[in-house]
């Protein structure tokens, strides 16, 4: 399912958060939305998962080109990562993962069977069966993202969004599970939104990179696009190596010396 | 050497030093340790063997003479019927308003969030003329109460109104900096996976806050099975139909039976004591799970 959003603005009191932005991901893709913090780019994930809305009269965001902006989040069928993974704490890995199901209706629910039985195929494909009697305390931070990973995939959503997926891990875990949320994709080709501050990740694992900076989207393009041909200052600068050379000394005069 | 220890950056005092400067001498503590207790032995833990000791001083048979006496029952009977309703309805109020300053952003919460420490802010006697200010003859509805021969002041409800209000803060209090430091995340978690708002608050915050709920519950008990100042004034001290245990054991007292007085006290210190304990065992569980 393709994901939309045109002409976003939000603001927070005085503070402007998304000034007019669009975003396009395209169906089965691996979107980054990459940014210094303050850039607007959690607000923007939060406002396509219906956790926020757009400035009355703004914009719209639409799902396979269904307009979904008046949505609640639990009628856009999104799966949500948070940064700091929001599991349930007083439940098992096994009732958070299996929290989706059971709270739909009685007509739509499944039995606890076939409960159990999508609970222990989602933890066997994030790789944690066998932790499903654990508590979120008991896990390390590794595990707990594929647990809220699983947990959100098992409401079967359209989408998935995660919000600084990596954010919270040490750099070796980091870099691992990049790699394997990369495969992880390909596996389940479901269109994917992840937003972050770190520019190697959005360019080693994204198929598409937005960046932003300042409520505004500065460019778009492939991790290579972007990186061979920066569109703005901005971009050229974020993306590492910098190395700009300033001309103020030249222009003003030319104080030299020591 | 002296100086050069005191200003280098990193300065890593010997063990024998450091046990030095960390620990006081023996007799300090010691002092210390003593006037404390001696403080809590003669403010705190004297009066209630007072309580007890004047409670038996004419034996156990008078002792439950005097607890058993009608008016005394009757101010048993008021006061747990009071704590009845007044606890619960703390609950559902605290829980609403600590949910709502805690989880959301409207216009007013700072407001909301002051009201709340009203009644710890303002004194318990005038909190009682409030309610004889509103509800009294003489009052806002004092005329419409009259004519529809519906009696507050001076009754039941009056009672458990200011209890009520006396209470109102304990279950909030306690919940706000709990609910705030959980933050929104599970919430907004389990509204993404497609739960109802009810559903979010029975099946995540409420598991999140049970310690503390339960908490705050028995702190506002506490306070609304003692409560005298507001009760006071709105109850009228009627024998046998408004007045409640302070109330009671405060008229027994000044009619000189002050073995009376004491024996319903002592019932008020025991539910104080199992009040305490329970309290203990809360916290000590909620040390083993978070």
């Amino acid at each position: 399912m393709s994901i939309e959003a045109h002409g976003i603005r939000k603001k927070f009191g005085s503070y402007t958060a998304l000034d007019g932005v669009d975003l396009n991901a395209a169906q089965g893709k691996l979107v980054a939305l990459l940014g210094p913090s303050g850039s607007g780019k959690t607000t923007l994930l939060r406002i396509i998962a219906g956790l926020e809305f757009p400035d009355p009269g703004s914009g719209r965001v639409l799902f396979h080109g269904e307009d979904v902006t008046d949505l609640p989040a639990g009628k856009r069928k999104v799966g949500f990562v948070f940064q700091h993974y929001a599991l349930f704490k007083h439940m098992s890995v096994f009732d958070n993962v299996a929290f989706g199901l059971r709270v739909r209706r009685r007509s739509e629910r499944p039995s606890g069977a076939s409960i159990a039985e999508r609970v222990h195929r989602l933890l066997e494909l994030v790789q944690l069966d066998g932790l499903a009697g654990r508590y979120p305390s008991q896990l390390s931070g590794g595990e707990r993202q594929r647990v809220a990973l699983a947990r959100a995939l098992a409401v079967e959503p359209k989408v998935l969004l995660l919000d600084e997926p990596f954010g919270a891990l040490d750099a070796r875990v980091r870099k691992d599970l990049r790699r394997w949320l990369r495969r992880f994709h390909d596996e389940i080709q479901l269109t994917t939104i992840f937003v972050t501050h770190d520019q190697e990740e959005a360019l080693e694992i994204a198929d598409e990179v937005v960046i932003m900076n300042k409520a505004h989207v500065e460019q778009v393009g492939t991790p290579q696009q972007v990186y061979d041909k920066p569109a703005t200052p901005f971009v050229y600068q974020f993306l590492g190596n910098v190395n700009i050379l300033r001309a103020p000394a030249l222009v003003g005069g030319g104080r030299r010396g020591l | 050497m002296d100086s050069a220890l005191a200003t280098s950056p990193n300065p890593r005092p010997t063990s024998a030093a450091s046990r030095r400067a960390t620990r006081d001498p023996a007799w300090a503590r010691w002092l210390l340790t003593t006037v404390a207790l001696v403080f809590l032995a003669c403010f705190l833990i004297l009066p209630l063997l007072v309580v007890f000791a004047q409670a038996f001083s004419k034996g156990g048979a008078f002792f439950l003479a005097a607890v058993r006496e009608p008016d005394a029952l009757a101010s048993i009977r008021l006061t747990l019927l009071t704590v009845a309703i007044a606890v619960p309805a703390n609950v559902v109020f605290g829980v609403a308003a600590a949910w709502a300053i805690t989880k959301f952003r409207f216009p007013g919460k700072s407001l909301l969030t002051t009201l709340i420490d009203l009644p710890f802010a303002v004194s318990p006697v005038i909190s009682g003329l409030i309610y004889v200010l509103v509800f009294g003859a003489q009052g806002w509805f004092g005329p419409w109460l009259i004519e529809h021969n519906i009696r507050i002041i001076f009754a039941v409800p009056g009672i458990i109104l200011a209890t009520t209000f006396v209470t109102f803060p304990f279950v909030a209090r306690e919940l706000i900096p709990l609910m705030q430091a959980q933050g929104t995340d599970e919430e907004y978690s389990a509204i993404t996976l497609g739960a109802s708002g009810w559903q979010t608050f029975w099946r995540v915050t409420l598991p999140n806050i049970r310690w503390g709920l339960l908490y705050g519950v028995i702190l506002c008990n506490a306070r609304a099975m003692g409560e005298f100042g507001a009760v006071s004034v709105v109850s009228g001290h009627i024998r046998g139909e408004t007045n409640t245990m302070p109330l009671h054991v405060e008229i027994l007292y000044n009619e000189y039976n002050i073995t009376g007085a004491f024996a319903v006290a002592s019932l008020l210190a025991l539910l104080a004591i199992a009040t305490l304990i329970l309290k203990s065992a809360v916290e000590w569980r909620q040390k083993g799970t978070t």
